[in-house]
């Protein structure tokens, strides 16, 4: 009698190797860095805007030099537009994991990514 | 066929189901922002398909920005503005009517706590502006002349004020005005869910999917941390604080609530939170009970029976009208 292994074609190898491989990048997805669910943006010591990061959004920001673009999307929340010189914020591209930063230091906005303290008791809106 | 195959291509299949459940798009909902009547302008909106939420939100905006435009003392061509440069008596808007009825009403029940004849004083401390400061006991003394729940009649549309130099501020109750008109033109394009913030002036229809909106109501000393969280639908929640604007001077904290006996800002709250019907309504109430403090804000909330209240008071302790808890969620 043959063994399982013996009876396996190559496409039967392929596909287990695909799965192996899906399993793989599971694993690598769930061991990176936790992610945020609310993206908060400062400039100085005021909050100028708060907002679920699983839910699409755009919103013009007003800083010293003028507005800001922030663009909240299923890639996580990035600087779209700025009236900056030299575009960094732009050029830093998406955050989306707690603790991320973005930050347009010419305009004083900055984006932060975090979340609740206590995520078992979350709230749809502040109350200010 | 080889034993191994059915269970290759179950893992498959439940490969495939799993990829398409995560593929599948949310119930469609929109979240957008403006910066309308000096503040963050927070529309959020569900349970349409896409386009028909954007139109009905973009109307939404327009709606408070075309009442800004009416109702702002900072916009020079106001109509606000035209009635505190009238002389005596002016005709004014059915729109601009129903909001001085509404802060009219809840002037005279609170005694003068709430006022919308504070003009000149606000203009004086410029507490908006870039570079607030105390002004002179005299010149608060002089900004509050004539100035009272009685120094506006209205008749109709009519409006007659007591004294030429009257200037009228809306700030009290405009915003949650306009924010009320906003939620009806959400209505008229068939919404059902959806939720409004102007600054704190929310208004939350409907439900969230299966379940009310939850509203935290922010520590009035501790910016990070959520003071209550409570449960409401179809109905208006409203906080006044003063940390929302202020300046510090000696290490005293002048905010932006005044007390219209003394022309200073009122010392008996830290915030006050109302859940209303409307939130005109509870705009004016916030202020009103800002303004009395704890004892004689819980008088005047009973008038209200369908208005209820959370008080922090100056010394940090809370208060609340009987009923408040039945929106309270378990800690």
């Amino acid at each position: 009698m043959k063994t399982p292994w013996q009876i396996m074609t190559g496409g039967d190898w392929l596909v287990v190797l695909l799965l192996l491989a899906v399993s793989l990048a599971g694993v690598g997805w769930v061991a990176t860095a936790p992610e945020g669910t609310r993206v908060v943006v400062t400039s100085g010591e005021q909050v100028l805007f708060t907002a679920p990061i699983d839910q699409p959004h755009s919103v013009s920001l007003d800083g010293p030099l003028g507005p800001t673009r922030l663009v909240i999307d299923d890639q996580g929340a990035r600087i779209t537009d700025s009236p900056c010189p030299r575009k960094t914020c732009i050029s830093m591209g998406p955050a989306r994991h707690t603790g991320n930063l973005l930050a347009c230091i010419p305009n004083r906005i900055l984006v932060r990514i975090d979340s609740p303290a206590d995520p078992e008791a979350p709230y749809d809106l502040l109350s200010r | 066929m080889a034993w191994n195959r059915p269970l290759i291509i179950g893992l498959l299949v439940v490969l495939l189901a799993l990829s398409w459940w995560r593929l599948q798009p949310d119930d469609e909902n929109i979240h957008r922002s403006q910066l309308l009547m000096g503040t963050v302008v927070e529309i959020m909106a569900a349970g349409m398909p896409a386009g028909k939420l954007e139109a009905a939100v973009d109307a939404a905006f327009d709606e408070i920005a075309r009442l800004d435009k009416l109702l702002s003392r900072y916009h020079q061509d106001s109509e606000v503005s035209r009635l505190s440069q009238s002389d005596h008596s002016s005709q004014v808007t059915a729109e601009t009517a129903e909001v001085l009825a509404l802060g009219l009403d809840v002037a005279l029940r609170s005694g003068g706590a709430f006022d919308l004849t504070l003009g000149r004083l606000k203009t004086l401390w410029a507490i908006d502006g870039e570079a607030p400061s105390i002004p002179h006991h005299d010149a608060i003394a002089a900004a509050l002349i004539g100035t009272g729940p009685t120094a506006l009649t209205l008749d109709g549309q009519q409006v007659t004020k007591r004294t030429q130099q009257l200037q009228i501020d809306l700030g009290g109750i405009a915003k949650g005005y306009a924010v009320d008109r906003a939620i009806a033109v959400l209505k008229q394009h068939g919404i059902t869910s959806a939720a409004i913030n102007a600054g704190g002036d929310m208004y939350l229809l409907g439900q969230r999917p299966q379940r009310p909106w939850r509203i935290g109501i922010q520590h009035p000393r501790h910016k990070e941390a959520v003071l209550e969280t409570v449960q409401v639908s179809d109905q208006a929640v409203v906080t006044s604080g003063d940390y929302e604007r202020f300046f510090e001077q000696d290490g005293i904290r002048y905010h932006h609530i005044f007390d219209p006996q003394s022309g200073q800002p009122a010392r008996v709250c830290q915030s006050v939170t109302i859940i209303a019907d409307s939130v005109a309504l509870g705009d004016a109430l916030a202020t009103a009970v800002f303004v009395l403090g704890p004892e004689a804000g819980l008088l005047l909330l009973s008038q209200y029976p369908r208005a209820e209240g959370l008080i922090v008071a100056a010394n940090g302790t809370l208060h609340s009208s009987a009923g408040w808890g039945r929106y309270r969620t378990a800690p």
